[in-house]
Order: C-alpha cells, then sequence, then structure tokens
C-alpha cells in the first residue's frame, strides 16, 4: 500500500513537474506562469464537463487551448526575455496572476467540480487501491517515454538538444532557434494543461489551484536540472519522503515535505541530482 | 558527384556567387570590432582574408552570415543586399560556414552532427553519401561521438558537413590551424577542387601564409578593424603579406 502511494504520488508529480521542466531544460527560463497552465488545463475539464461531453475529451481540449495560448505567450511576452531570465521570471510570474483573475472573473471564486475521469477502485496484491492512481502511474509512464522519444527520437528533439548545447553553432548551422523554442513553449504548456485536467480527480478545482503545485514543480525541476531521467528520481524520491511523513508524522508536514527537502539538496549540492 | 536534383539542400541558383562587403562595422557591445570594411570576392574566386589574432576576422564571418548583426554599411551576395538577413535564409540561400570556435556538438554522434546541418531529414542519405564521399573515414565511424575525433579529423568533418550543401559561397574560418601538413594538404585539394568543379566562391580567413598563398586569387589583410591592403596573388606577395603579420 505504502509502494503504491509513493509511486503513485511520484507519478503525480512527474506529469506536473514535465512540462514546466521541458520549458526549462530547452530555454532555461522558468515559466512561473506553470501554475497558471495547471488551472487553464482543469477549467478546460469544467468546460468540458459542464457542456455535458465524455470528461476524456478534457485531455486534447487541455492540450490544445493549453499550447496555442503557450504559443501566444512565447511569442508575445517570452521572446523578448530571453537573455534577461529574471525578467522572465517576473513576466510570467506576472502572467500567471492575470490568468487566475480571468478565470475568477469567468468562473467565479468558487471551487468547481469534474465528474472523475477513472472511478472505483482494482485489487493490486489482495489490496483495493484506486484505479484512477493507477492510471496516473500510466499516464506518468507514457509522457516520461513520450519525452525520451521526442527528444532522442524526432528531428525536433535533436535540434532542441542542440540548441541546449550551443546555440551559436546551431544558428551557425542554419537552424531556425526561434522556432525550436516557440514548438518547445507549445509542447511544455500544452503538456501543462493536460497536466490540470489529470489533477482534476485528485485536487478541487478553483482559480489559485496551480499555486501550490507550481512551488513543488518549481523545487523538482531545480533540483533535476535539465534531465527527465533526473526528475523522475527526484519525483520518487522527494514523493516517496512526502507519503512516509504524512502517513507517519502528518498530512500538513507531508505537504511542505518536498519543498523543505529541495531546499536542502540545493543548500548541499547546487546542481541538484543533474550531476551524476 | 550526384546531380543538383539529389542535393539534400538544393542552391537556388547554380551560378558562382559574387559577395561585396561596403563600409561594414559591426561588434559587440559598446565595442566596435570591425570599421568600414570593404572588398569584394569575385564569383568562383578563392579570397584568403589575412591578419593577426583579435583584428576580427571571425566577426567578419559572423557578420556576412547574419550571427552578428551588422550596425553600418552593406554585404550584397550577387548584387541582392543581404544585410540584416538572420543565418537560417542565408545557409537556406546558399552559403556554408565552417566555424573555428566550437565547430560540433561534441556529444552528438557524427551522423546526427551532419543531420543538424540538413534542412530537413527527406535527402539525408544523399547528404550523408556526399559529405563521406569527401572524407571516407567519417562513413565508418558516423555512429561514433564527434568528440571523438581528432583535431584534424574535425577539422576534415567540419568542411565535409559545409561542402555537402553544395554552397556557393563558402566562409572558411582558420581551417588549418594545428594542423599536420599532411592535412593541410588534402584540405587545401579539396577546396581548389571543389572551386574548380562547381565554381563555388571561397572566403579564407586564416593565418597560415603558406596555406592561403597556395590557394589564393585575391588577399586582403585585416588590421584594426579595416582592410589594411589587399591585392592579386603575385611573386611580391608573400613578402608584402609577412610584412603586415609581422608584431
Amino acid at each position: 500500500m505504502l509502494i503504491l502511494d509513493i509511486l503513485t504520488t511520484a507519478a503525480v508529480l512527474f506529469i506536473v513537474s514535465a512540462g514546466l521542466l521541458a520549458i526549462f531544460g530547452v530555454l532555461k527560463i522558468i515559466n512561473f506562469a506553470h501554475g497558471a497552465w495547471l488551472t487553464i488545463g482543469a477549467y478546460c475539464a469544467v468546460i468540458v464537463a459542464g457542456l455535458g461531453l465524455n470528461p476524456w475529451l478534457a485531455l486534447p481540449l487541455a492540450f490544445l487551448v493549453g499550447g496555442a495560448l503557450g504559443g501566444v505567450t512565447e511569442h508575445f511576452i517570452v521572446r523578448p526575455l530571453y537573455q534577461r531570465p529574471l525578467d522572465a521570471i517576473l513576466a510570467t510570474w506576472g502572467l500567471g496572476i492575470v490568468v487566475g483573475q480571468l478565470i475568477t472573473l469567468w468562473f467565479g471564486r468558487d471551487v468547481q467540480f469534474t465528474p472523475g475521469l477513472l472511478s472505483g477502485t482494482v485489487d493490486v496484491f489482495g489490496i483495493s487501491y484506486s484505479l484512477y492512481r493507477l492510471f496516473a502511474l500510466g499516464a506518468a509512464v507514457v509522457i516520461g517515454l513520450g519525452f525520451a522519444f521526442l527528444l532522442e527520437g524526432t528531428r525536433l528533439g535533436l535540434t532542441a538538444q542542440a540548441v541546449i548545447m550551443n546555440e551559436t553553432l546551431a544558428k551557425g548551422l542554419g537552424i531556425d532557434t526561434g522556432k525550436v523554442r516557440l514548438a518547445t513553449f507549445v509542447i511544455g504548456t500544452g503538456l501543462t494543461a493536460l497536466a490540470g485536467v489529470l489533477l482534476t480527480p485528485l485536487t478541487s478545482v478553483d482559480p489559485t489551484m496551480g499555486v501550490a503545485w507550481l512551488i513543488g514543480a518549481f523545487m523538482l525541476v531545480m533540483v533535476a536540472g535539465s534531465s527527465f531521467g533526473a526528475l523522475a528520481v527526484a519525483c520518487l524520491v522527494f514523493g516517496g519522503a512526502q507519503v512516509i511523513v504524512s502517513t507517519f508524522v502528518s498530512p500538513i508536514l507531508g505537504g511542505i515535505t518536498v519543498a523543505v527537502l529541495c531546499a536542502l539538496v540545493l543548500r548541499i549540492s547546487p546542481k541538484g541530482f543533474a550531476r551524476a | 558527384m550526384t546531380e543538383a536534383a539529389a542535393m539534400p539542400q538544393a542552391t537556388t541558383d547554380a551560378a558562382p556567387a559574387k559577395l561585396e562587403v561596403a563600409g561594414l562595422t559591426s561588434g559587440y557591445g559598446a565595442i566596435d570590432v570591425l570599421n568600414g570594411v570593404s572588398f569584394e570576392i569575385r564569383p568562383a574566386e578563392i579570397f584568403a582574408l589575412m591578419g593577426k589574432n583579435g583584428m576580427g576576422k571571425t566577426t567578419l564571418l559572423k557578420t556576412i552570415l547574419g550571427l552578428v548583426p551588422a550596425r553600418k554599411g552593406e554585404i550584397r551576395l550577387d548584387g541582392r543586399a543581404v544585410t540584416g538577413t538572420g543565418p537560417a535564409a542565408l545557409i537556406a540561400g546558399g552559403i556554408g560556414y565552417a566555424p573555428q570556435e566550437q565547430p560540433l556538438f561534441q556529444d552528438l554522434s557524427i551522423r546526427d552532427n551532419l543531420r543538424l546541418a540538413m534542412k530537413s531529414d527527406r535527402h539525408m542519405k544523399d547528404g550523408f553519401e556526399r559529405a563521406f564521399g569527401y572524407f571516407p573515414f567519417l562513413a565508418e565511424r558516423r555512429q561514433q561521438r564527434a568528440g571523438t575525433l581528432s583535431g584534424g579529423e574535425q577539422k576534415m568533418f567540419i568542411l565535409a558537413r559545409a561542402l555537402m550543401l553544395r554552397p556557393k559561397l563558402l566562409l572558411i574560418d582558420e581551417i588549418s590551424e594545428g594542423l599536420q601538413p599532411s592535412v593541410v594538404q588534402r584540405i587545401s585539394s579539396v577546396l581548389k577542387q571543389e572551386r574548380d568543379e562547381f565554381g563555388t566562391t571561397i572566403l579564407l580567413v586564416e593565418q597560415n601564409l603558406d596555406f592561403a598563398l597556395g590557394l589564393a586569387d585575391h588577399w586582403a589583410v585585416l588590421k584594426r578593424g579595416g582592410i589594411d591592403d589587399a591585392g592579386a596573388m603575385e611573386a611580391a606577395t608573400r613578402e608584402r603579406i609577412l610584412e603586415h603579420l609581422r608584431i
């Protein structure tokens, strides 16, 4: 039971952080509007439910809406700020506030409820366990493998690696680095919105829901550097610690475990897990 | 060699390119590295730009390619102003570039390094074949990390990567630096053959006088951000350039 809790908690952390890592890894920009995109995704689920459609439709819808808004954001807000990462943090933080307010204007401040994507439990090794949490574990694996394939197996991934390694050379070879950045931002934000949908059965949906997740995701990405493998390890270690603290000490302390432990790791080893 | 139709990145037209640079000023931050540079390279000509370290040779190549923005002046390719055009468009338009500093992705395979220089994966095989045709040792080692190549092999790889796209204008930054005479000889013959066969216009930035003298039709010396002296290759050229390169 504990192991399943650890695995599924790590999976949820991974799903939530992957989009942030994709953007940070390629663009070296911390997208502090990350929380807002989680919220946008979650409200896509609210809209789909409100229209009485199949709740699974929220996944592609969130990816499209999140990616499209991400593209607009990259073009108008982030693009001029690549050389000024601190300003980019401020700008995306501000954007996150604006998005939160717009959602409040539209949907109100109240907590929204969405129908579960999967309900019920399933027996695993004699224990009955939430089917949805197991699904989240599968989703995390799919997202992780999807990114591995995108990065190692496609031309876009290869050019993204080239931009990460040596942007001047990439430009000198005729690679349109602006397009690579745009594509990365669109994929990262689309994925983040999709993660927002996946969160809806596990958390309440309100206009500020993204902020709490943002802090955890941010800390995990800082520890992971720009590697998805390191992110998976970080999610397992810190997610595991969170579950253990919540179970044996107190759920409230468990909630801040990830942030505190990440801060400690970064204090001791500034490069986090990425050094290996 | 294969026909034009099989080129991985067919250049817009096959005619040799003419490059004109007029009053070019560029630099980094508050400093102008180039200050009013003017010269002209005729179609199918090999042009050697000589100069000591820190005189702005690399900056000049980077400015022509659009990697460093021009602050003043004009760059014309075949009579058409290309000042302000980005590197992606210029390379697609037929400019090849063999950089000097950090010229390849050490951690990627030779194959992926070549792939990155192509516009798409569509004509990947033709491109590889052409690149390996210049220096066959690359074919056997295509799966290896580019960082495993020795200094001389890296230079040959960089040249093959640039020639693979059959550019009409080739910008080469100190390719002979630190190489054994046999490798320099080999690079020299590849460049000469490329020009004779395809009419490739070549701008050679060099400090190696013998290498440059053996190849170039015209030369110029860059000093303190401007062209100090220039001319055609003649008997007395060697002494004249040496005079400029002396400290």
